[in-house]
């Protein structure tokens, strides 16, 4: 059979077996055993376990456990929100201030848990009542939080980045670097957005908040800085040539741990086992998912798919941002319905060539991608987020938060064609800290 | 809600002796799964601390922090599946209802019961390879592959029984198919 043919035909049954509820892991390996039975006999099956194991032998990995302890560990504290109330404090003479400071505390708190919908529930459990009581509009205190919390997969440490860095075998230290300045760029963008909306809204007695003096400003200050000095300190230690991301993570992960147990009193044996345990199914799930989607991509290559498919593009001879537009629509839609660690393990052996076939920066590339999947977390049918403010503020109704998340939406497509235009805001940092890629 | 992560409500153990049997087997793996990424958390400290502290050289660490995780991953298989963390997308089951979704939910763990078999026996002959022909790693410590490849069994092995005991406790009714609401 043509291997065009088959590709299509292996990606609309990959669709139908994930989309039956089986668990992807599973999905993935049932996908690639059918596929490799029928057209590579029964024999290719003995190689299943082997390509497994060997998806997994690797030491970057070991950073994914490591840094889902540290977010746990953070998580589990009132470390976020510490933040939130600090962030507040200090910047409450700022205009809209307390959606920026939600929005702040979004951006460290997703910097130092690495995780989308923890950040959402650690933020907006304090801020979506806050902003409500202020009389914020609902769409804007839900929308801000769910779009904020998705900051946690690009802002460094994050999985994601780990989990593109390890498929495409592309370093992940500079991975970590391209996502701070759109990062930053993305907050920035919501925070303008929220701030027209709120003055919109018309009421401009939102703009002002209470004062604080300078006692209450600085009384919050040590309760926060524990765990903004670590992440501060791993990424020195990241950068700084001490050690391999994977070894700074399991610094980093005994530390925030320490840090838990030793100044959050969390001396409570039951509790640090929670830690553990959440960490342990948060890890398992993830490393399945990448070693099944390692025999998975086995599969698509030793069937000639992955190959035929870049020599196809290579022969289309479409422009590139053609090319770049059709990859965004692509990764948007199959974002709305499966988790941004499966649709990066799926789709980046495929795309991965054609993209930088066609002249595009694999670590830019990365980027893109890991704002296409903040996307799909706040858009439905599928949309984590908009799911974690439901459980926080039931009393809103699911339509208003996604109403109130649309315009970020919106922020994140212009943060995309910003990326377009201007490479550098992602590329420039990795390049200047770490050299030219070579 | 169409999940795209695990649910966040721990499952229920069931009243059903086998099933429960095998929810108490799956968290025990999972106990163990734990302390293997704790252990591969201090061993990695541990090999920082001698290498940047004291000045010594380290061997064997970096291998055998990678086969803890991979151990890890394998041997915690079916405490997630016991607590529904594995990730999946139910959109068909949403849209089904009753009897569709009952079916539905049989031919998935059916399925997944197939592939978890297959790993098993095919994992099961790489273990027995590694075994009978002495294999070691290519490294230094040439550990004896026998021993982090017996994860492969022993971690499908637990998944394929907890995906009975599913199979088993759907069919008697104590649980709902995909855990969803009727």
């Amino acid at each position: 059979m043509d291997p065009l043919l088959l590709g299509a035909l292996v990606g609309i049954c990959t669709i139908l077996v994930l989309f039956s509820g089986v668990s992807v892991g599973v999905g993935l390996l049932v996908v690639s055993a059918g596929f490799l039975v029928i057209f590579d006999g029964m024999r290719s099956l003995e190689l299943m376990p082997e390509i497994f194991f060997g998806k997994l032998d690797s030491f970057a990995l070991l950073s994914i456990p490591m840094f889902i302890i540290m977010g746990s560990s953070i998580a589990s504290t009132r470390a976020g929100a510490d933040l939130y109330e600090a962030l507040e404090r200090w910047l409450t003479r700022v205009p809209g201030g307390l959606v920026i400071s939600n929005l702040g505390a979004c951006a460290l708190f997703a910097a130092m848990s690495g995780s989308s919908p923890a950040t959402c529930a650690a933020i907006g459990k304090m801020g979506i009542p806050e902003m409500l009581k202020r009389g914020y509009p609902e769409g804007i205190a839900t929308g801000s939080i769910a779009a904020g919390g998705t900051l946690g997969i690009l802002i460094p440490p994050s999985v994601t980045m780990i989990v593109y860095g390890v498929a495409t075998e592309t370093s992940i230290g500079r991975l970590f670097l391209a996502g701070v300045f759109p990062g930053l760029m993305l907050v920035s963008l919501f925070m303008a957005w929220s701030i027209y909306a709120t003055w919109k809204s018309g009421d401009m007695a939102l703009m002002t908040a209470r004062s604080y003096s300078w006692r209450e400003k600085f009384e919050v200050l040590p309760r926060v800085l524990p765990f903004v000095g670590i992440i501060i300190g791993v990424l020195y230690a990241m950068y700084g040539g001490v050690a391999t991301p994977s070894e700074t993570a399991a610094v980093g992960a005994l530390l925030c741990l320490t840090v838990a147990i030793v100044i959050y009193k969390l001396y409570d044996i039951r509790k640090i086992w929670n830690i553990l345990q959440e960490s342990t199914k948060e890890s398992v799930m993830i490393l399945f998912i990448i070693a099944a989607a390692g025999v998975f991509s086995y599969m698509l290559s030793s069937l000639s798919i992955t190959q035929s498919i870049a020599t196809w593009i290579g022969t289309l001879d479409v422009n590139p941002w053609v090319l770049m537009i059709s990859v965004n629509i692509f990764l948007i839609i199959v974002g709305f319905f499966l988790p941004p660690v499966a649709v990066i393990l799926m789709a980046a052996p495929i795309l991965l060539p054609i993209i930088t076939t066609a002249g595009f920066d694999p670590i830019w590339f990365a980027v893109i991608l890991t704002i296409n999947m903040e996307i799909g977390l706040i858009s439905p049918p599928v949309g984590l987020n908009l799911y974690v403010i439901n459980g926080i503020a039931p009393d809103i109704s699911l339509r208003t938060i996604l109403m109130g998340s649309l315009p970020f939406v919106a922020c994140m497509l212009l943060a995309i064609v910003l990326l377009c235009v201007f490479p550098g805001i992602a590329t420039w940092l990795p390049e200047a800290v770490m050299g030219p890629a070579l | 809600m169409a999940s795209h992560a695990p649910s966040p409500v721990q499952r229920l153990k069931s009243e059903n002796i086998f099933v429960r049997t095998v929810q108490n087997i799956s968290s025990v793996a999972g106990w163990c799964s734990a302390l293997m990424i704790l252990a591969a958390v201090f061993l990695t400290c541990q090999m920082i601390f001698i290498r940047f502290v004291l000045n010594g050289s380290t061997v064997w660490q970096t291998e055998y922090v990678v086969f803890l995780v991979i151990s890890a991953t394998l041997i915690g298989l079916p405490f997630v599946q016991f607590q529904r963390g594995h990730v999946n997308v139910d959109l068909i089951p949403l849209a089904l209802k009753g009897r569709v979704r009952f079916a539905l939910a049989i031919v998935t763990l059916s399925l997944s019961i197939a592939i978890t078999a297959i790993m098993l026996f095919y994992g099961y002959e790489h273990w027995h390879f590694a075994w009978a022909r002495g294999w070691t790693s290519d490294t230094v410590t040439a550990v004896p592959l026998w021993i982090p490849y017996l994860s492969l069994p022993l971690g499908f092995g637990l998944l394929l029984l907890q995906l009975i005991a599913d199979l088993v406790a759907l069919l008697i009714k104590s649980e709902t198919p995909f855990g969803l609401e009727a």
